[in-house]
Order: C-alpha cells, then sequence, then structure tokens
C-alpha cells in the first residue's frame, strides 16, 4: 500500500516537472526525492535501515544502504494528515501521550505493519534520549540489529575523533549485515557529492538572507533536516541547485506582496496542516525567512579523512551539546537574516528542543530578539488549539510592529 | 572529614570515589523539600520533575555551599540541568560528564579519559590529584558502603530492620549527603543490634523499580498500604551504591572505568546488542526476590522509562508479574493517590494469591 502511494506521488510530480522543463520546480524535485526515497524504502529487494537523526546517510548511501531516520516518518504521516490512528494504536499498545509524537506516530506505524522492516538499525544519543529509546523499541519490534553512535557532550576534536572511531566501528557493522564492505572509492565520491551540494545550499542560504527575501514561509520547510538523507547523491545537488536557479530567478522579477516582518523559526516545524503560516503572510506580511535547522555550520569534508570530516559535521547538528552554542546560533542567524522576531514552537514531548524554552527566550531577550512561544505539538493535530495560538500571535505581531 | 569541601552531583552513575579521592565530599542534589517552583520560567514543565525540584532548590539556596557541580551526560533533563545551572549560578564550576550508553571497548577507554578530565575538573576546583593508592582506598570505602547497605537491604527484605525501608531510604540519602565515615559508623550500630520485626504488616511481596524516590515516607507507604517490598531497583535506592569488580589489567582509572560501565544498567543505559534485555532483567529480579507483583515507580516526563514501560509490562505480564506504574513528580501531593492506587494494587494480588 505504502510503495504504491509512493510510485503515485513521484510519478505525478515527475510528470509535471516533465511538463515544464524550463521551470527549476525546486519544491517538487525535493518532494519527488522524498517520494523515491519512500520508494526505495519500501521497495523490499534493498538493505534498509532506519536510524537516528544525526548518522551519515551519504556513507550509508555509499554502502548501498537505503536509510532515513524515524523522525521523518512521523512528519510524512503528519503531513499526510495519517498521524493521528498511528498516535491511537501507539497509545493503546502503552505508549505515552506525553512523549514526542514523532516517535509515538512512528511506533504506532510499526505496530500497524506499515513501517517496511529494516535489515538494521542505527541509533543516535543526540539529539534526544526519546528517538533513540524509539530505536530500541524498534529494534526490539523488528526482531533486528541496532547499532548506537554515543555523541560525546563536546563538540571538540577528541569527540569528533571518538565519533570517527565508532563511525568506523559502524561500517564494520553494516558490511557484517549486508555482506558487502565499504568501497573507499565510493565513499570519496559521496563525500565529494556532500560537499558539491553543501556549497550549493551555502547559495541558497545566501540568497534566502536578501531583503526583502526571495523565500515564502514554506519554502525551505524541512530542507535542512531532510536534506542530509539525499546527501552522497546527485538528487541532493539537482535539488540544491533547483533552490538556486528558482531563489536567483525571483530576485530578478520580484513577485507578491511586501514584506513587513521577517521571522526566525526555531527548531523543528509542524507538520499538520494549519492556517498558522497563511495567517503570518496574509494578515501579518510577516515571512519565515530562517529556520534553525537550515544552517550549514560545518566545513568540507576532507575526502582523505571522510569518518574524521563526517564526525565534524554529525557534531554541529544545532540540538547536540550545551545550549550557550545553542544559542549563539540562533542569535546568528537572526542577526544574519535580519529577523524582528522569533517563533519557537515548543513541541510538546520534547525535551531537547523545547526543554530548554525559557532559557532560550531569556537569551534572545538579552540579544533583543523579540521571541514567541508556541505551546503546540507539531505531529499531533488534536490538541491544536487555533484560537489561543491565534491570539497570542496577534499579539506579538502587534508589539513588533 | 566533615569540613571537606562538598561537589554536588544529581545522578546514580557519578564516579563518587574518585570525588572522594580528590579530597571532596559528594553530596547528591536530591529533589526533596518545598523550595517555590521557579524553574518553570527556565525550562518547560514537560521536563523530568526531578531536574526541575533541584534546580528550584538550587535556586532557593536550600543546598549548602559547593565547590563544584557534576552533571552526568545521561538523557535531556541532565543536559537542561547544566544549561540552566550554568545560566542561574554562573560563578559555579560545573562539568558535563559523558556516560557512554554501554560498556564497549571504545566507549570503554572514552569514559577513561572523562575520568581524566573529572580529576583535572577537581584539581581546578582545589582538590588533590589522587593517586592510584588513594583511589583504591576510596572505591574500598565505597565498596564496604555498598555492602553494608546491602546487609540493610536484606534485613529489609526479611521485615527485620527495625523502622523498615524508610530507615534504609534515610541511610542511602545519608550515604550520599553525609561523610561516609559516618554512614558507615550509623549502618555499623544497626547492624550491631539484634534483629528485630519492624512491625509492618507482612502483605503480597513487591520489587519495586523505577528513578528518584527519595522520600522516606514514599518507601513506608508500601508497608503502611499493606505491601511488603521484596526488592528495589532505584537510582536513589540500590543502584546508588553497587558492588563492583575493579580488578584487572591497566592502571586505576582503566579498572575504575570498566568496572562502573557493569553496574545494573538503568533504562537510560543499555545493550544495543540486546534491544529490551531491561525487561528481561527486571522480571529475572523480580523473580528472584519472590515478589508477586512490580511497581514502577518513574518520573513523569521521564523518556527513557516512559518508551521503555511498554515492553517492560509486556514481558512482566509474560512471567504472570501484575505491573503497576506510578507517576512521580518529586512533590508530596502524589503520595495521596499513590495510597489509593497501591491499596488497591495490593488488594488485586492478595486476590490473586
Amino acid at each position: 500500500m505504502m510503495r504504491e502511494y509512493f510510485d503515485n506521488v513521484a510519478g505525478q510530480l515527475a510528470a509535471k516537472i516533465a511538463a515544464q522543463p524550463e521551470l527549476p520546480h525546486a519544491r517538487r524535485r525535493f518532494a519527488l526525492e522524498t517520494a523515491r526515497l519512500g520508494q526505495r524504502l519500501f521497495s523490499a529487494t534493498d538493505a534498509v535501515a532506519w536510524c537516528g537523526v544525526p548518522v551519515p546517510f551519504d556513507l550509508l548511501r555509499a554502502m548501498d544502504v537505503h536509510s532515513c531516520f524515524i523522525e521523518f516518518v512521523g512528519a510524512m504521516m503528519a503531513s499526510a494528515g495519517a498521524a493521528g490512528a498511528m498516535l491511537q494504536t501507539a497509545e493503546t499498545a502503552g505508549y505515552f501521550t506525553d512523549s514526542c509524537a514523532y516517535h509515538r506516530a512512528v511506533l504506532g506505524a510499526a505496530l500497524n505493519n506499515l513501517m517496511p522492516v529494516p535489515d538494521f538499525l542505527i541509533g543516535a544519543t543526540t539529539p534526544c534520549a526519546g528517538g533513540l529509546a524509539a530505536l530500541e523499541n524498534l529494534a526490539r519490534h523488528f526482531r533486528k540489529d541496532l547499532f548506537v553512535l554515543h555523541f560525546p557532550y563536546d563538540a571538540d576534536e577528541r569527540s569528533a575523533r571518538s565519533l570517527a572511531a565508532q563511525l568506523v566501528e559502524m561500517t564494520q557493522f553494516v558490511a557484517a549485515h549486508t555482506g558487502r564492505p565499504l568501497d573507499p572509492d565510493r565513499l570519496r565520491a559521496a563525500v565529494e557529492k556532500t560537499n558539491a551540494a553543501r556549497a550549493l545550499m551555502i547559495e541558497v542560504y545566501d540568497l534566502a538572507r536578501r531583503k526583502p527575501s526571495p523565500l515564502r514561509s514554506n519554502d525551505l520547510k524541512d530542507f535542512g533536516i531532510v536534506m542530509p538523507l539525499f546527501f552522497g547523491s546527485d538528487a541532493a545537488l539537482e535539488i540544491a541547485q533547483a533552490w538556486k536557479d528558482e531563489l536567483t530567478g525571483r530576485l530578478a522579477a520580484p513577485a507578491g506582496p511586501p514584506e513587513r516582518l521577517r521571522l526566525l523559526w526555531i527548531q523543528n516545524r509542524v507538520q499538520f496542516k494549519n492556517p498558522l503560516i497563511a495567517m503570518f503572510e496574509d494578515e501579518y506580511r510577516a515571512k519565515i525567512v530562517a529556520d534553525e535547522l537550515n544552517d550549514i555550520p560545518w566545513g568540507p569534508i576532507d575526502p582523505d579523512e571522510p569518518y574524521l570530516g563526517l564526525a565534524r559535521r554529525m557534531l554541529t547538528i544545532p540540538l547536540h551539546g550545551a545550549l550557550p552554542r545553542r544559542i549563539e546560533r540562533l542569535v546568528r542567524l537572526a542577526r544574519e537574516y535580519q529577523a524582528d522576531g522569533a517563533v519557537n514552537p515548543c513541541h510538546w514531548g520534547c525535551r531537547q528542543g523545547t526543554g530548554a524554552k525559557g532559557l532560550i527566550q531569556r537569551a534572545l531577550r538579552d540579544a533583543d530578539i523579540p521571541v514567541i512561544n508556541l505551546e503546540v505539538d507539531c505531529i499531533d493535530p488534536r490538541n491544536f488549539a487555533e484560537g489561543q495560538l491565534r491570539t497570542r500571535l496577534e499579539a506579538f505581531f502587534e508589539m513588533l510592529g | 572529614m566533615t569540613d571537606r569541601p562538598r561537589i554536588g552531583f544529581a545522578c546514580s552513575y557519578t564516579p563518587l570515589p574518585v570525588i572522594d579521592a580528590a579530597g571532596f565530599l559528594p553530596h547528591r542534589l536530591l529533589p526533596t523539600g518545598d523550595a517555590p517552583a521557579q524553574s518553570g520560567a527556565l525550562l518547560h514543565d514537560n521536563l523530568c520533575p526531578h531536574v526541575l525540584r533541584i534546580l528550584d532548590r538550587a535556586l532557593a539556596g536550600e543546598f549548602p555551599p559547593l565547590a563544584g557541580v557534576v552533571v552526568m551526560n545521561s538523557c535531556d533533563a541532565m543536559r537542561r540541568l547544566a544549561d540552566a545551572w550554568r545560566t542561574t549560578r554562573p560563578a559555579d564550576r560545573l562539568i558535563v560528564l559523558d556516560l557512554p550508553m554501554a560498556p564497549s571497548a571504545q566507549l570503554t577507554a572514552d569514559f577513561r579519559e572523562e575520568l581524566t578530565r573529572l580529576v583535572d575538573f577537581l584539581v581546578a576546583a582545589g582538590g588533590v590529584r589522587p593517586s592510584d593508592d588513594a583511589l583504591a582506598e576510596s572505591v574500598a570505602t565505597y565498596q564496604e558502603l555498598a555492602s553494608g547497605l546491602d546487609l540493610l537491604r536484606d534485613r529489609a527484605r526479611r521485615g527485620v530492620l527495625p523502622g523498615g525501608w524508610a530507615k534504609l531510604q534515610e541511610i542511602n540519602n545519608q550515604s550520599v549527603t553525609q561523610p561516609v565515615g559516618a554512614t558507615l559508623a550509623a549502618i555499623g550500630a544497626i547492624l550491631a543490634e539484634a534483629e528485630a520485626p519492624d512491625g509492618a504488616a507482612r502483605g503480597a511481596p513487591i520489587y519495586l523499580i523505577g528513578n528518584v524516590l527519595p522520600e522516606p515516607e514514599a518507601l513506608a507507604l508500601f508497608a503502611e498500604c499493606g505491601a511488603r517490598l521484596a526488592g528495589e531497583d532505584l537510582c536513589t535506592g540500590a543502584r546508588q551504591h553497587a558492588l563492583l569488580d575493579f580488578d584487572g589489567p591497566g592502571d586505576a582509572l582503566d579498572c575504575f572505568a570498566r568496572a562502573w560501565l557493569a553496574r545494573t544498567p538503568c533504562a537510560r543505559t543499555f545493550d544495543a546488542a540486546a534491544p529490551g534485555a531491561v525487561a528481561r532483567l527486571i522480571a529475572e529480579k523480580a523473580k528472584a526476590c519472590g515478589a508477586r507483583g512490580v511497581v514502577a515507580h518513574v518520573m513523569k516526563f521521564c523518556d527513557p522509562y516512559l518508551a521503555r514501560l511498554p515492553y517492560i509490562q509486556d514481558e512482566l505480564q509474560r512471567q504472570n508479574l501484575p505491573l503497576l506504574t506510578l507517576m512521580g513528580d518529586c512533590g508530596g501531593g502524589a503520595l495521596g493517590q499513590f495510597r489509593t492506587r497501591l491499596e488497591a494494587f495490593v488488594e488485586m494480588l492478595g486476590a490473586r494469591s
């Protein structure tokens, strides 16, 4: 059933792109590659791994493993309006509503036999304890082996060396399960493609920073968190290039109402359909120009030392490590994008991203960046308090002037 | 001994003998008392009450002067505690110490490096760099403490410790806030007395698991509800001080790292090679101590436990062991609710026998 769904989506998107070959189709290319990933995961012929967010998918790609972080499945379910049934299944099975709905939705999908059975799983101790616990649950459910990457707290060279050594162990674990050892030339090629995609993504973000920004609020929704799934492939290059072309074109021929307020979105977007973004744009001409997760703070990876380079990149994920580093990044993004304020969707059940909400608000306030905390669940629409959120946002926008 | 400067800590994985050997008194930041709730202004309310309550106490100035704080990188809540502590008490020395998920060779070596970093931190806080002999002496002292507590636990289990499990919890709390010598003396004095019935009801035997439950009155509640604790596996109980094998190759810190990671795992520390093994371990321990049911006392919003309770329940059901889950909030108010639920659980166990 899922395979058919992804086949249909991919087919429709490919047809639309082919019908107007002169257009960049950036968002469609992004959605197409996402659907293709779904096709590969549900192909039942190739090696599949369910993973944690910061796992190096380019390395797995070089080993012919189709892989994906489990939160992506929760997000897909929510955007398709299908999360409710999954959450209900998980809750009936005893998973608490106080836990993260990304993970509950995935566990529900697994219990409903809607997740492909993986060949193995790879977890990570970052960004959250809940994600790793969900992967352990899935490993138990599917009766498959689990490998865990332990992320040291500090993002220094000692930590990078430790993580690099673990990546070598992970490669051996993968090879033992696929029967195919890593070909160093393929890893080199994957790393070079990742570096090329990185360079293009930096250009895309540079364009997005222009004032007025050529972006619409939802253009780069989930971009920075999902693109790593395509790292090491030509698809990542095509998507990034399409965005570069699309934004360049928009800057050359501006359209739409003038922007009045520029916003920084902290952490994840709300994944199910909701009226908030339309309200931002239509009623207040407020535009999300920056996302915390759309950032490239890591340098190019040395193809001669891929494990160390990958480890350094992994340690830069925003939700890892001490809070001051995260705040420094948020302030930098707010400055770079000339944001008038920041929106923090405090995803219920997230101890990592949301846990420090007061500390974040305080630090950004000290940096003259107003923040609004929205009490939402980014996956579960059942408690979405639109009226309350609208009232708070109205007050926030009025305060921003 | 009593005028030693104190080092605060909040997780039972904290390497207390290393802190002791460096000349400090480890002081557990217990989430007790009724300090006003202020932590909500810094951290989200959906965070572990253990951490929020510790922060409340810190903000209220309830802890004694601390030469430093050691936070284990054990879970999201502990990381947030470090963030909030650094923000609100910037003058305090604080170290976040990595705690590997499992004892692989690579991660054990990393943990050994972390212990070196801890020693450097303690020296910078005014302590001494412990020699191998000094560390061995501290390890031996803490092993004596673990052994003494085991003997008390055995008496409590058999119902011959005056004051029962509540008394044991008082000693447990003393062992992490007072000099070890004083606790050893207290344990010695109790053990020197003849065993005497604790006077509590000899109801259905229960195995208690979970994380943080430091209030002696909470432990007393089991007997008041007609339950008999046959054993426990709590961060603030049996998991705080463990009998470990510190022998093996390498220097003192090598041996310490290996031994420390071989402790009985909590929900947070699991073996990736055996997903779900914690459930089997709990069932085995419950059976071994003759329990007819299991009570899980888990902090609200504790992801490591919340995510694992469903399969723990499955495993216990397979072993014909009913499970009662009590969600703790580090506030005395919950005890009243616990009483009602415990009484019903004990009644149900009695009806099954």
